[in-house]
Order: C-alpha cells, then structure tokens, then sequence
C-alpha cells in the first residue's frame, strides 16, 4: 500500500534504457560509462577526501579537517543532471522520496529542511553512507561519479545548499547572504578541562 | 454496465430468532426484525462491558452490547479525559480494555502504557519502552505506524516495527518475552494488530512494497515460540497447501500455483504480505485473512496470476494449512491488497443460510463469500470504479477494463479507485440491531505511470507513479451502511475529507466514525442522521471503541492522530497537522474525577 505524493513534473519518457532484475554491480545499470562531456575537465574529489566532514557541529574550537566547500564537479551539467535523474528512478531512491522527490518514505528533498547538511558534500556523504533511519549506504554499490550525477540532480530541485554556505545551512541561515556572527571580541575560547570554572 | 450479482432475499425474522437462540445470543439482540437477516457469533463472548481485542470479537463485527449511550442521549457526549503519547506517525488502533485497567500502543517507538481506569485522570500504571531500531521507520511503506495490539492470558502482545512481536506482563509491565520474525534491514516490518485464539497468537508482515514475501505465523502466547508459518506465495508446502485445500474456482485449482503463476523466482520478491486483519471462525476451526499486493508493482514485469496475493486464506490455525483461498484481484495492476477485514456473519441468501464472510475490497467491491468453501455469493462496488467492466460471477472474477491497464511510461488517466482502494485497511463495524456494515470508504481516483524496477533490497520495489484526486461529487470521503444480502447501500454519509477511520456499533442504536479533516461523529444505525459530531486536535485513522468504567459509566474513546495512507491527501489546504491524542468521552464528561474538588 505504499503511496507517493502528488507529483507536479512529468517524467521524460527518454529515460527508457533501465536495467531489470537483480543487479550485482548495480554500476552495470549505467546505459554509458561517461556522460560529463562538460564536467570531464573537473576531477572529481579523491575517494574518501570527504569522511573526515562531521555530520553536526564542531566542539568546541575545533577546526575543520576537512574541506567543507567541496563543489560538485558535475553540478549544472545538463548531461549529469539527466542520469542523476535516471539513476533517481532506476536506483528506487524515488520509491521512498518521491518521484517529484517531496518526500513519503524518506524525507523531502526540494526544501531547505536537511537532517544531514544540504550541501553538495554532505549530500553526497548521505547518499554514499547511509542513514540511520532506513537510508541505505550507497557506497558499497555505486560508484562515485554516479553519486555525484544524483547530487547534480539534486541540486536543481531547490533545496541544496551552496557548497561555500556549510556554517550558514548549519545555522538554519540557507540563502540569507548576511549572516550575523557574534562580534570578534566576543568569542570565547574554550576552558581547558584542567582549570574548571570556578564559583565567584 | 455493471454485471454484479444482487441476490435479494426478504427478511427472515423467525429463522434468525432460532440461530439468535442456537448461538447463545439472547440478551444481545433485542430486535428480531433487522434488514438484512445477518446475525453473527459473537465468541469469544468477553463481558460487555470490556474491550480485549481489536474487533472485540472473533468474527470482527466491532459491535458493542452497552447501550447506556443511545440515540437519544448522545447529544450530550462531552470529553471526560485524554491522553497523549506525543508521538507523531499515524494512531491506527483501538484501546482494549480488560478490568479496570486500558492498555494503548504509540506508534514508532512503540512504547505501550497501561492506564488505572478506576483513578481518577487514567494516570499511568506502568510504561513499557522496548526500544526497536530506528532503521525500521525508513523502511515501512506507508508511515511508523501500529494498527493494533492484543490481549491474552494476562500479557499485552503486539508487534514492533522492526519486526519483533513482544509480551508485556499487564500487571507489571516487565517483558515476557520477544520473538524475532525478520530482517528489517531488508525491508520487513510489521504494524498489522496480532490476533489470538486460544493458547496461539498470529501475526504477519509488511514490506510487499519493498519486495518482502507475506507471510502469517502463529506463536505460542506462553512462550513466543513460532509454531508453524505460512507464505503467500512459493511451492505449496511454504504457502501450507496440502491435501485439505480447496479453492472453489478451477482456475484457482493445480500444484504450485504460487510458483508457477510468476515468471521463474519471482515469487521469491512477490509481495502478498499479511498486514491486515484475522478473522476466526470456532464452529469451522478456521482462521480468515488477506494478502497484499503483489510485487513489483508494475504488472508488466510479472505477468501470470501471481497467487496468492491479493487474496484471502482459510487457515486451520493449529497447522496452518490451508482450507480454501481466494483471489480477489488476480494479477493486481493496481495496488489493490485483499487485506481488509473480514467480518464473519450469519445470513440466508439465495434462499439458503449461509456462513458467511464479508470483505470491502480494495478494488472496490464488497464481497459476501461462503466462508466454508470460498463461493462469491454477492459481489458489487461499494464506491466508485471504472477497472472492471463488471463482474462474472461463474468464473468468480471482475472483469478489467483493458484501457485500464497500466503501461510502463505512459500516463494512464482516471483509474478508480487508486492504489489505496475503494477502501484501505480502516475496519469496518456490524450491528446485528439492523444486519447492515458500517465503513469508511474511498472516492478517490489517480493517474498513473508505471516505471520498471530493480529489485534492491532494503529499498521499494515499487514503480507506481501517482497523483489523486476526487471521484465523482468531488468529495473524498463517504460513510455507508451496507447490506451483505442485496449488496446495496442502505445509506450514505458524503465527507469532503477522507474517511479513514475504523467503525463501532453499539446496542444503542449508534454507529460512531471519525474524518481525515478531524471530525468523530455518532449516527443512527437506522437512517444515517448524524447525531453527533466533536472536532478533534488531529485527523482520525483509528477505530472507536466502547467500554463500561469501574464506576458503571459508558465511554467511548478515539485516538485522533493522522497518518499512514491519509497522508496521501497531505497536500489539501487544510489538512491537519499530526496528532498523539486519546479522547475518552462519555454522558455530559462525567468520570471517576466527577465530583471531586481537586481529583488526585
């Protein structure tokens, strides 16, 4: 009895070539090995460059060790966009998200409510990690330049953040180019576990 | 044009005055004269005053004997307390009680209360929190739902969404026991209500969109340990077919006919899971329930029959064989699961008494069959649909549109009724007062386009793309009184919203239903006049129920929580926001709390 939501775009009947029954190198289903005709210059992120980026905020001062404005290499490339769109559907991610991707199973992904971060990175990590409430962990069975071509389509349904606005989609501030930041002189650093604050 | 059956049998009030006599009902049923002729048995016959399974009886009927609260005094129904759980997925089952004390279940994480009735508020007696995996949620269907829990022989049996059905020591609230059913890693869940009979407690899965094969089990109440399983689909000793089963229908008849009606191994991801209601019969020892859908759902990748899904099982319940089975929807094109309830009644038709069982379909049709042997005696649609032609009541089958087939990446416009049916699972009530069944039904049609899938596990095997809209009269919803005789309305309640919630009839003459748009209302068996009607904090998916207080009061409690396949309509301006509450209501709000200055 499962149900999807109203959809408001039809889909193009071009994505024809799917693949059918058990797949075990689910990288088989591609109907070509190559669609980043003009991607191809932009290399993609080295394998696993992106693990180290947390899923929540940073204790403390703690600083980044990774990347957080990582770009989609293949983000606004009509040819990646239409087989993440394929691999949307053949991959049954619209199943559970929806063919119009607004959510029924699995969470809405037109608007800026992102559980796991909503730039191109984090996306990316959800989709080749898994999460914990029944998204599976696409990493051990698609490749990576096929995880990209989903986040390229993705990232024109909406909702994504900017891959130079991780603080910002942190803090809820998505899309709003000021952003107040505490004033420098009132940063406090943190307290050094040795010296615990004493009562005045 | 429509072909279905109307056998039309006049009223027969001595006859059903001697069964009334033989089944032992003779402080129920004051009112010889009712509609339709249906009686039911009533068994297990638990005092009237309780409420201690799903459907309060073996035969499913939701019908009350407390007649305190009746049609003419209904008007001062008032809340006399509530309780929220504050979880927000869709509240899809009834309270039992038993004694003095009420047992509810919240959706995901399921967490189970047992609430002191003799007290005054209800206050909590004892919390049970098991604790199932967060994964469960991402992999059930159609929202982290629970239709229901059981009572027996001193234990609260119900099932988690990650498929482990557990006990719960009602005096103590300490777990008894917990038995592993499935993997939920690979798309099973489960959320269907157990059902006991005797020493045995059945349950069944979810996941047929997910590619899962249904199956029923029976456990043993005592211990948890699983006694027998039955699949829906496979070679005939998975699916329990032996020697004893015999389907009416020649086309339903031959060996392994759960393998042989799919192209090769499909059966193995075909779906037909086991999410709705149990049904059981004590004079013919048999069990009655459904099958879902089969999977995927695009057609044109599993052409055949696809047995047994879309069905409905007669099952001996101390081996799981197989008695009779029936296809409803044979080779399902649209979603349209046989896991409605099945109400078992007695009736004369056709000029002969007959055991019956009466099940809305999700295509649209209500069914009156012979329970003993799987004969359709009555078919005719209930709500709006435009997939059959009609339907042959010598081959037992409806007869499909053929433009209503769903082709893969065409757009196919206006099929009725879409995947949710005529009418979802949401139970149905009777009233042996007036013969007739009360449901909540669908008018609700969708455009669809079939995708092809692959099967992956742990994800939907799926590819129905849908959008819904109204049937004819642009309302959503509609609540009828039905007659499993002459198959014909005996009246109808339109509702602009979804009708979606269970149904309870009482011997007050009142039948009792809630909307998708909030709305809990009491009506007059007889004629369909709304008596009464109390907006509620959310939408309504669960079914009424009725009990007697320690203190001698009728109340009447409702959980108001929308969810589950309601959600479909979430979209509509308006639509409710979800919701976690229990009312209770009863004469003028009176309760155990009445007057005390500062209850406790």
């Amino acid at each position: 009895m499962c149900f999807v939501g109203p959809s408001s775009s039809h889909l193009r009947l071009a994505v024809a070539a799917l693949c059918v029954g058990v797949a075990t190198t689910l990288s088989a289903c591609k109907p070509h090995a190559d669609s980043t005709a003009q991607g191809a210059s932009r290399a993609l992120p080295a394998d696993g460059s992106l693990a180290a980026l947390p899923l929540g905020d940073l204790a403390g001062t703690a600083k980044l060790l990774a990347a957080n404005d990582v770009v989609n290499p293949l983000a606004g490339n009509a040819g990646a966009i239409e087989e993440g769109h394929r691999l949307f559907i053949a991959m049954n991610c619209a199943g559970c998200h929806g063919y119009d991707a607004k959510g029924n199973m699995g969470p809405d992904l037109t608007d800026a409510y992102w559980r796991y971060g909503g730039t191109p990175s984090a996306i990316y990590n959800s989709i080749y990690e898994g999460r914990p409430q029944g998204m599976p962990a696409w990493g051990s069975a698609l490749p990576a330049h096929d995880i990209w071509e989903i986040v390229a389509y993705l990232q024109t349904l909406g909702g994504a953040v900017a891959a130079n606005e991780y603080h910002a989609g942190m803090q809820g501030d998505h899309g709003i180019t000021s952003t107040a930041d505490e004033a420098p002189g009132l940063l406090v650093k943190a307290t050094a576990p040795s010296s615990p604050p004493q009562p005045p | 044009m429509r072909a279905a059956s109307r056998l039309v049998d006049s009223n027969w009030p001595g006859l059903l005055r001697v069964a009334v006599m033989v089944i032992g009902l003779t402080t129920h049923i004051e009112a010889a004269e009712n509609d339709s002729s249906a009686i039911a048995n009533f068994a297990p016959n638990d005092p009237p005053g309780e409420w201690r399974s799903q459907a309060r009886d073996f035969a499913s009927t939701r019908y009350s004997p407390l007649n305190q609260i009746t049609v003419d005094n209904v008007k001062r129904l008032r809340v006399a307390w509530t309780f929220s759980d504050g979880v927000a997925y869709g509240h899809e089952g009834a309270p039992l009680v038993v004694g003095s004390m009420m047992y509810v279940v919240a959706p995901f994480p399921d967490v189970a209360y047992a609430l002191d009735l003799s007290k005054p508020g209800s206050p909590i007696k004892w919390t049970y929190a098991p604790d199932p995996a967060p994964l469960a949620v991402g992999k059930a269907c159609c929202d982290a739902v629970i239709r229901g829990w059981a009572y027996a022989r001193g234990k609260l049996i119900y099932n988690l969404l990650d498929d482990h059905t557990v006990a719960v020591d009602v005096q103590t609230g300490k777990e008894v026991w917990r038995t592993k059913m499935g993997n939920v890693e690979n798309g099973e869940t489960m959320t269907m209500s157990p059902f006991v009979v005797g020493d045995k407690v059945f349950v069944g899965n979810s996941g047929g969109e997910l590619g899962k094969i249904g199956w029923l089990a029976a456990l043993d109440v005592e211990t948890g340990k699983e006694l027998w399983r039955a699949y829906s689909t496979g070679p005939d000793d998975l699916v329990k077919i032996g020697a004893d089963f015999k389907p009416y229908y020649g086309w339903m008849q031959g060996k392994d006919l759960g393998v042989t009606s799919w192209p090769a191994d499909m059966w193995k991801t075909g779906g037909g899971a086991v999410w709705g209601w149990i049904s059981f019969d004590p004079q013919l020892n048999l069990l009655y329930y459904g099958t879902a859908n089969p999977s995927p759902r695009v057609p044109v990748q599993r052409p055949g029959l696809n047995f047994w899904t879309s069905s409905v099982f007669a099952r001996n319940p101390d081996t799981g064989a197989a008695k009779w089975a029936y296809s409803f929807t044979p080779h399902d094109q649209w979603d349209y699961d046989g896991v409605n309830e099945n109400v078992l009644l007695d009736l004369r038709i056709g000029g002969r008494q007959r055991k019956v069982l009466v099940q809305f379909n999700r295509n649209a049709y209500a069914y009156t069959i012979d329970r003993e042997t799987g004969e359709v005696l009555v078919a005719a649609p209930f709500a709006y649909e435009n997939w059959s032609s009609g339907f042959d009541m010598k081959s037992g089958r409806a007869v499909v549109r053929p433009d209503k087939e769903p082709k893969p990446n065409v757009k196919l416009e206006d099929v009725c009724p879409p995947d949710i049916g005529g009418k979802d699972w949401q139970p149905s009530a009777f009233s042996p007062k007036t013969g007739l069944l009360y449901a909540g039904i669908f008018n609700i049609c969708m455009d669809l386009t079939d995708h092809r899938q692959s099967y992956i596990a742990g994800t939907p095997y799926d590819g129905m793309e849908i959008t819904r809209q109204a049937g004819p009269g642009d309302h959503w919803g509609e609540f009828i009184a039905w007659d499993p005789v002459t198959g014909t309305k005996a009246w109808a309640i339109k509702e602009k919203s979804m009708t979606m919630s269970g149904a309870l009839a009482t011997a007050g003459d009142l039948v009792f239903y809630g909307t998708v748009d909030g709305w809990f209302r009491a009506v007059n068996d007889r004629t369909g006049q709304i008596l009464w009607s109390q907006k509620l904090g959310s939408g309504i998916n669960a079914a009424p129920m009725t009990y007697l207080g320690p203190d001698g009061r009728q109340y009447v409690a409702i959980y108001a929580g929308v969810g589950g396949a309601a959600m479909v309509a979430k979209a509509m301006p308006g639509f409710p926001p979800r919701g976690s509450t229990l009312y209770v209501f009863s004469l003028d709000g009176d309760s155990v709390a009445t007057g005390l200055e500062m209850p406790q």
